[in-house]
């Protein structure tokens, strides 16, 4: 940390997509930034993810029931803002990210998957976002490089993908500019409230130790948050999910569209370059420790049957891929929340002390970061944010002691 | 770039073979990487990407796939292969961009 940085106005923790995000909209709005990563400006999560902007309702929350679905709906008006939020980023950022919102398909395979579809797009279609059950004839018609087995899909014209590796420093970029300091190679390694409600971080970096004192903290650091959060003494409720991606070579481009499928964990897209990225949620495994725990801190092993598995769905959805070479599969860790809704807000037993994580922040992470920092600068949680306070779960936080 | 990568004095070569390389003739040591014949040869810019900047091969050891061409042996179809794997051998056709494309 440079000397003008030990006093700033907040101190972001964790270079990835909310974080970066979150030190902008900050800056801009005259607060003194300082944001540290351990590792380097996108190296985690925020750079690993498929890069889906998805807005129709998650394959996760279907499989669970009507109850988790009525619940995942509340997220559909907030999807909404994101849509608004990916179309003007460009311009906001005034450089390309390879936004590309040609639409989304969810397809299905069954006729019991077409009426688990029917279902969504009712739901959704009374929240106002406006997703249209595809038969297999105007599937075909659409998508004519997808399998002629499927029945049908559900299509949402907002949808699409980003370039989940360069989003984070641009927006990093532009933080810089606004005299946010970021300081990478820089790691929190103590964390405490003093008698004054100021918190007091100590920083290893390249330099060596650093204090940090500052009324506000923001933990964006995935499912790092949680250890962070317990150097305060405070259980945030996230659990690290290790998954993994693939990419085959470039091909001719025959796949403008996001396409995920209703049953099966498939996420699918073809980038600029022509590259096919396939994921969905399929998971990798973490490394033991010697202590036998699972390394969080190493990024997880590919389990071959989950990455053939993965392949499977993929060219069972579009036969073509079959004919492709796979270039590289990778592993990253994002993490899930005890009620699958990310946490975006202010932690009320610490006041000034702000969490941004939760997994799948990759299609939501600017809208939040906007939010979040909304938040923090009128001092009071924006309305839409009301469904992601950290407070849902403030009783895991009844006995904690501070400062 | 010349071709003098290749190095000739104290070496002893096989015969040279001949490789189609995007349709013209190549001579070549059987045995040696397609990648290498075609360093030799100067055939370096191995494609463009969308800005238009120039790429090619990286890492010359089967990972980072910059040097994907496309090899035929003799009759049989066409095949994607990373250059740098790939052995020199007669009869072999190369194309660094895709067929249908010729």
């Amino acid at each position: 940390m440079t000397p003008g940085s030990s006093h700033p106005d907040i101190l972001i923790v964790g270079g990835g997509l909310l974080g970066c995000a979150s030190a902008w909209h900050l800056a801009r709005r005259g607060l003194r930034v300082a944001l540290v990563e351990q590792s380097q400006v996108n190296a985690g999560a925020s750079g690993q993810n498929a890069g889906s902007l998805h807005f129709q309702i998650e394959r996760r929350f279907l499989e669970q029931g009507e109850e988790a679905a009525s619940d995942a709906a509340r997220i559909v008006s907030l999807n909404r803002l994101a849509i608004a939020e990916w179309q003007g980023l460009e311009d906001m950022l005034g450089r390309g990210l390879d936004i590309a919102m040609h639409g989304g398909l969810m397809v299905a395979e069954t006729e019991a998957e077409m009426a688990l579809l029917a279902f969504k797009v009712a739901r959704e279609n009374a929240l106002g976002l406006p997703t249209r059950l595809l038969d297999a004839d105007e599937l075909r018609a659409r998508a004519p490089c997808l399998s002629p087995h499927l029945a049908g899909a559900a299509w949402l014209a907002e949808e699409g993908h980003a370039n989940p590796r360069i989003l984070a420093g641009a927006f990093a970029q532009q933080a810089a500019r606004e005299g946010a300091v970021i300081a990478c190679g820089a790691r929190l390694t103590g964390l405490a409230m003093q008698a004054d409600g100021q918190y007091r971080a100590t920083i290893e970096g390249l330099d060596g130790l650093g204090e940090v004192t500052t009324p506000r903290v923001l933990l964006a650091s995935g499912h790092w948050s949680a250890r962070l959060a317990g150097l305060l003494g405070l259980n945030l409720p996230l659990y690290p999910v290790p998954l993994m991606m693939n990419v085959t070579e470039r091909g001719e481009q025959v796949l403008p569209f996001l396409v995920q499928h209703v049953g099966q964990r498939l996420s699918m897209k073809q980038s600029e370059d022509g590259n096919f990225l396939i994921g969905g949620g399929w998971p990798s495994r973490f490394r033991r420790r010697a202590d036998g725990l699972p390394d969080l801190d190493r990024p997880g092993e590919i389990v071959e049957a989950n990455l053939l598995g993965n392949l499977a769905v993929a060219a069972r959805v579009m036969p073509g891929l079959a004919a492709r070479s796979l270039l590289r599969s990778w592993t990253g860790t994002t993490c899930i929340s005890a009620d699958q809704l990310p946490l975006v807000g202010e932690v009320g037993k610490a006041p000034g002390l702000f969490v941004a994580a939760g997994g799948s922040l990759f299609t939501l992470g600017p809208v939040l970061a906007r939010l979040l920092a909304q938040t923090i600068v009128d001092g009071r949680p924006a309305d839409e944010l009301a469904l992601f306070l950290p407070d849902r779960f403030a009783h895991l936080n009844a006995f904690a002691v501070l400062p | 770039m010349s071709g003098a990568r290749r190095i000739e004095e104290g070496v002893r070569r096989p015969d040279r073979v001949t490789l189609r390389l995007d349709g013209a003739d190549l001579a070549a040591c059987p045995g040696e990487s397609v990648l290498a014949a075609l360093v030799a040869s100067g055939a370096r810019r191995l494609r463009d990407d969308r800005e238009g900047t120039a790429r090619g091969a990286f890492c010359n050891m089967g990972t980072c796939s910059e040097c994907t061409v496309w090899v035929r042996k003799g009759a049989a179809a066409w095949v994607r292969r990373r250059a740098c794997l790939v052995p020199v051998e007669a009869d072999l056709c190369v194309l660094t961009h895709a067929p249908e494309a010729t």
